[in-house]
């Protein structure tokens, strides 16, 4: 038989006592603002609490059916639909591969020396990052450049890391896994920890070489780690980043670079003063999100997976 | 009913006169009997801290002792103004006195009731205001009145010098190379063909660096002379108008020619080949400005003169020697054989007051008192001996100044605290001081500028109309789809140029440009009845 929850109270009143705090955190500062969302239904208005302003046209999807109706909308949609699935697709294999990769290096220190370099980009804010890349990258000025330049022995000859924007694509998307790859890696090496080393001598026994065993002992010793944190990434599909985008842009690459929080920005705060609109979007792109979630969490426990959920 | 009704009457009538026995109440021999608050906004630039300056203390101080106002300043960043603004609003934080750059801004909080509407207290204090009024003019006082609403939801402030943009040459490379000034576009563009093929001679181990025209992002403003010279002089007002919503004037008749003559130069390697890759506040242009890479650019009309001991025009004189100058050409001529320019008008920033304000009076009174003749020109000049001494003629010479000194001008001519006026305001010795303001830099070498910038100038006419609602919201994307596509355009191959040209254009009347214009050349018809062709 259960116990009732005055039973538990009692037993365990200090780590209830813990968790208010963060519960109170979660109420004030995350769920209270959720009435704001109605600003997506509301009158564009920011000097009246939303729910004393009007309600839009259209039953209140006027900024929804005005959003769908905005080309640069469509665009910075389109925009990041396609830098997420790239991110996807190219950033997260990486640290699962450095990781295997870290794991099987033999010298302790030489380990622990290569995963502190490997960090160390995670630290760097993307506005430094950006200067680095126009040192580095730029048409003219930028040192791979010169340096080409003086190889090629071709005055005219560039590599338009920054100004073409199918280059810039590969700029941003590298530099992103430069930055975070190494980070990334922290989990799976804690995951690799919790493998039974008697797996890896039974393997060994049995005559599997060291491939073998990264293949039949590591990666499904990974699985799980890997399955959640593709649910979680999911999750953000329409999701993005600010400072990323914003600071790796250029004008001559708005086109592909304009993502929807840049949108946003544009549209709202940054003298657009269409609140409801951004409002609207910002929802849109929670909504999704949440579906994108439920979706691959679906999945995961139909493929025999715990979840998240 | 009847003693209800009665009852009310008597309450609306009690009331009322508790209204005007107050506002006839509030000033006593020209001053608050009790001491009002009020707030006001005010620029920041760089890392000074200006509300601590000798120039805050100078108007707290007059305020409180002319009208017994208390003044607080808020400070924003220079460029942040419409962010702060929609900041502020959303949290009833709003200092009493804004001012942004972007009317349209204004009229978007005006419409969700955040504003107050100045037309009534402008009606009834005017007398109050000798000072705002003999500054800003009734034409800009009256600039944003709604014709058929009557509502006045901004005051224009004034812009005494409307110079806009100059073409600045390096006067000691053209010396080296035995060339003369150039007096038309095609001599411009030999003297940069000069400028680069003379890479070695001029800059030495630094060939490489020669840039001989440098631009920026903002194509439009910073080839602006270039711009104008392909517009037919004899375009109307009218046509100006309903075409010139983009102040870069990158949508009327000619506007291609004059990008297409860029896009060459570009892809002859005459113009900065990195330029579209920096951002706004970004200092790597002027960073070679001052390290003497760069032949000639345009820009603000006094530009390398701009900042002191800091100025592009000292620091290159450091860096290459003093022979070393940027002077103002004139040399961009339009198919009427003029060296024309559009000068801005005779506004500037827009003053609202947010709807929190509930001191209307003491921020009219602020308003005027920072308007007298007296205040604007302790403010641009300051304390003589410290900031300034005078010459024979009276005019003002400028001391240069470090920046750590407290009476160090973040801003030219200190407009950050001179909200109503941008410009030098010295009354008889304008002229003269002018050419001063600028110190250390050469003060003959200011003037000419000036005049180059003035010379063969255009006011673009001004219609008092209803706002245009296609404008409302829409500025920044426009101006950044703007820089976006002629970016592109200019960093084509030549080949390529057309259509990525046109492609640009059509995407930015399609999102908002279009509309704009259809508006204007509505609302220009049913005022003066001109009709529009496009």
């Amino acid at each position: 038989m259960g116990f009732s929850w005055k039973t538990y109270l009692k037993r365990y009143w200090t780590l209830y006592l813990l968790l208010l705090l963060p519960i109170v955190f979660f109420i004030v500062f995350r769920y209270v603002p959720m009435a704001y969302i109605l600003m997506a239904f509301k009158k564009n208005n920011i000097i009246k609490p939303p729910w004393l302003v009007d309600w839009a046209k259209n039953n209140g999807f006027e900024w929804f059916i005005k959003a769908f109706k905005d080309q640069l909308f469509i665009r910075a949609l389109g925009n990041t639909v396609k830098l997420n699935l790239l991110d996807l697709v190219c950033g997260f294999p990486a640290p699962i591969l450095m990781a295997l990769v870290l794991n099987e290096l033999a010298f302790k220190r030489f380990k622990k020396f290569t995963q502190t370099v490997l960090y160390l980009p995670h630290f760097l804010s993307w506005i430094i990052i950006s200067s680095l890349a126009l040192r580095l990258f730029a048409d003219n000025d930028g040192l791979i450049n010169i340096l080409y330049k003086q190889m090629s022995g071709n005055k005219d000859a560039v590599l338009p890391f920054l100004s073409q924007p199918s280059w810039w694509v590969g700029t941003y998307i590298g530099l992103g896994i430069w930055k975070e790859a190494g980070w990334g890696t922290i989990i799976y090496l804690a995951a690799l920890t919790g493998i039974s080393p008697e797996l890896y001598e039974a393997a060994a026994v049995d005559g599997a070489g060291r491939l073998r065993r990264i293949w039949h002992v590591t990666l499904p010793g990974l699985r799980p780690t890997i399955i959640t944190l593709l649910i979680m990434r999911l999750g953000y599909i329409l999701g993005s980043e600010f400072d990323r985008p914003l600071a790796m842009s250029n004008t001559l690459v708005t086109n592909v670079s304009t993502v929807l929080s840049v949108y946003v920005y544009q549209k709202g705060i940054n003298g657009g003063g269409q609140f409801s609109l951004t409002t609207a979007v910002g929802l849109f792109q929670s909504v999704v999100g949440v579906l994108f979630l439920f979706g691959a969490n679906f999945l995961a426990k139909r493929f025999g997976e715990r979840g998240i959920m | 009913m009847k003693r209800i009704l009665a009852l009310a009457l008597a309450l609306v009538m009690l009331c009322s006169i508790g209204i005007v026995a107050h506002a006839a109440d509030e000033l006593v021999d020209g001053k608050f009997a009790e001491t009002r608050h009020i707030t006001v906004r005010l620029f920041q630039r760089g890392d000074n801290i200006p509300e601590e300056s000798p120039w805050a203390d100078y108007i707290r101080k007059g305020m409180l002792e002319k009208y017994n106002v208390e003044v607080e300043f808020t400070v924003g960043g220079r460029w942040d103004d419409e962010k702060d603004l929609a900041a502020w609003l959303s949290s009833e934080q709003a200092p009493d006195v804004c001012y942004t750059y972007s009317y349209s801004t204004i009229l978007n909080y005006a419409d969700m009731g955040g504003m107050i509407d100045l037309a009534p207290y402008i009606d009834q204090y005017k007398d109050l205001l000798p000072n705002l009024f003999n500054l800003l003019g009734e034409d800009n006082v009256y600039w944003d009145k709604d014709p058929e609403k009557g509502t006045l939801w901004a005051l224009e402030t004034r812009l005494v010098n409307n110079a806009r943009i100059n073409t600045f040459i390096r006067k000691d490379w053209l010396d080296k190379l035995n060339l003369t000034m150039p007096t038309n576009k095609a001599e411009f563009e030999e003297r940069l063909i000069a400028f680069r093929d003379n890479a070695e001679l001029l800059l030495g181990e630094d060939a490489a660096k020669m840039v001989p025209y440098s631009t920026s992002y903002d194509i439009g403003w910073r080839n602006n002379n270039l711009t104008v010279s392909f517009v037919p002089d004899d375009i109307t007002d009218e046509e100006l108008y309903i075409r010139g919503y983009d102040d870069r004037q990158q949508f009327l008749p000619g506007a291609k020619e004059a990008m297409r003559l860029l896009n060459k130069w570009y892809n002859e390697k005459l113009v900065w080949q990195d330029f579209a890759l920096y951002g706004s506040g970004d200092t790597t242009e002027d960073d070679n400005l001052k390290a003497g890479f760069v032949g000639s650019f345009q820009h603000n009309y006094d530009y390398p003169f701009r900042n002191g001991e800091d100025s592009i025009d000292q620091n290159l004189k450091r860096n290459v020697g003093p022979e070393a100058e940027f002077v103002a050409v004139d040399c961009f001529e339009n198919d009427a054989g003029l060296h024309r320019k559009y000068l801005g008008s005779t506004v500037d920033r827009k003053v609202c007051f947010p709807a929190t304000n509930d001191e209307v009076l003491a921020s009219l009174l602020y308003l005027d008192f920072i308007s007298d003749p007296e205040t604007i020109k302790f403010l641009q000049v300051g304390p003589e001996g410290i900031t300034h001494d005078r010459d024979e003629n009276g005019a003002y010479v400028k001391k240069t100044l470090d920046s750590a000194d407290p009476y160090y001008q973040a801003s030219l001519n200190n407009i950050d605290f001179t909200m109503t006026c941008n410009g030098l305001y010295l009354g008889e010795y304008t002229d003269a001081s002018f050419g001063y303001s600028l110190a250390p830099v050469d003060p003959a070498l200011v003037a000419d500028a000036y005049a180059i910038a003035m010379n063969d100038g255009r006011v673009p006419a001004h219609y008092i109309m209803p706002a245009i609602e296609a404008e409302v919201g829409i500025g920044t994307t426009l101006n950044d789809e703007r820089n976006s596509f002629l970016g592109r355009a200019v960093t084509a191959s030549v080949e390529d140029f057309d259509r990525i040209y046109d492609e640009g254009v059509a995407n930015y009347m399609s999102i908002g440009g279009q509309a704009i214009m259809e508006e204007r050349a509505e609302k220009i018809e049913a005022e003066t009845g001109y009709k529009f062709a496009e």
